[in-house]
């Protein structure tokens, strides 16, 4: 794909091309086996017979980060636990996305400790964040439909730079209301 | 004896068959996977999904009183609400009331405390519908509260 990433201008073809690899990308979302915590049970839970993650294209879950598209990291990251997510997801090929599932990886939970890593998009970047604690298989199979409505206007062929979206500290939860 | 039977047993396929006929006996049953996007299981009654603004049902008038109960009792203090007084009214007005979601582990706490009566201002929805792009949209802010947040329809 590095032969025609973001090389062409607007026109009939390309935009029709990058309809039909956009059409690929979204619908065989192949996630990594990520589970960290409790968090990981419900995303088993979705990927069992009674919410049917196979129905998004998104049940082959692999051990290996060169097969997957996205990684699901379910569950509390611990700061030991963070370079090996980091270089995981450097061994995933492009194109590649991240859901952080539940509150833990979200912002760090109710850990507001040494050992936890508060939020997961201090080391990747973040597309979708699915809240919960945990959040019920449901809500798992929600972010990912928000996931694959954001592949959807993304643009694979035309000259157009990828939104990344890189948060990286905690947002302030008051502004100042004198 | 043994020996015949196992060999009869092995030119018969009897166990293949065996494996076979759970295999048949599971096909007719109705699919057990549930359309979740399509239709959307009923949760629990004690369910707790993200907080809640309530109003009052019959007038819409606010009923949170602020008292900062829920902001104390929350154990990750991700609660911060402020109002003013209005002069000749003895109950305050509800200016700000932000709730990071982020964070938010859904305990309940900040419910149980809310003392407002018979309509409790601070309830736990059933809403679990909860996918944001950014932590700042995780912050929920007061008309969110009210309204709830808004959940993307994805039934075509």
């Amino acid at each position: 794909m590095g032969l025609i990433d973001h090389r062409f201008e607007d026109n009939f073809i390309t935009t029709n091309i990058d309809k039909i690899l956009t059409w690929a990308r979204y619908s065989a979302l192949w996630p990594m086996q990520f589970g960290l915590a409790c968090c990981a049970i419900e995303m088993m839970a979705a990927g069992a017979s009674r919410f049917d993650i196979a129905r998004f294209g998104a049940e082959v879950f692999r051990a290996s980060p060169r097969q997957a598209d996205l990684i699901i990291v379910a569950g509390t990251v611990t700061k030991k636990m963070a370079p090996v997510l980091r270089r995981l997801y450097d061994q995933m090929p492009e194109p590649k996305w991240v859901i952080s599932m539940g509150s833990c990886s979200n912002a760090g939970g109710p850990f507001p400790t040494y050992s936890v890593l508060q939020g997961v998009d201090k080391i990747v970047p973040v597309d979708v964040y699915v809240s919960g604690c945990p959040p019920r298989p449901e809500a798992l199979l929600y972010g990912l439909m928000r996931l694959q409505d954001k592949i959807k206007k993304e643009s694979t062929v035309l000259r157009k730079a990828r939104v990344i979206h890189s948060g990286d500290s905690e947002p302030t939860l008051v502004e100042d209301r004198s | 004896m043994q020996t015949l039977t196992n060999f009869l047993k092995t030119i018969f396929l009897v166990d293949l068959l065996k494996g076979l006929w759970v295999t048949l006996k599971y096909t007719p049953q109705p699919a057990f996977t549930f359309q979740y996007p399509a239709e959307r299981r009923p949760v629990a009654p004690r369910f707790r999904g993200v907080l809640r603004l309530q109003v009052e049902p019959a007038t819409g008038a606010q009923t949170c009183i602020v008292c900062d109960q829920c902001a104390k009792a929350c154990p990750d203090d991700l609660i911060a609400l402020g109002g003013h007084r209005e002069p000749g009214h003895k109950i305050k007005v509800l200016d700000y009331f932000d709730f990071n979601l982020s964070r938010c582990s859904f305990c309940g706490l900040c419910s149980e405390v809310c003392p407002t009566k018979p309509v409790k201002a601070l309830i736990m929805s059933e809403d679990y519908e909860l996918g944001s792009y950014s932590r700042e949209s995780q912050i929920i802010r007061v008309d969110q509260m009210y309204d709830g947040v808004p959940i993307e329809q994805y039934t075509h």
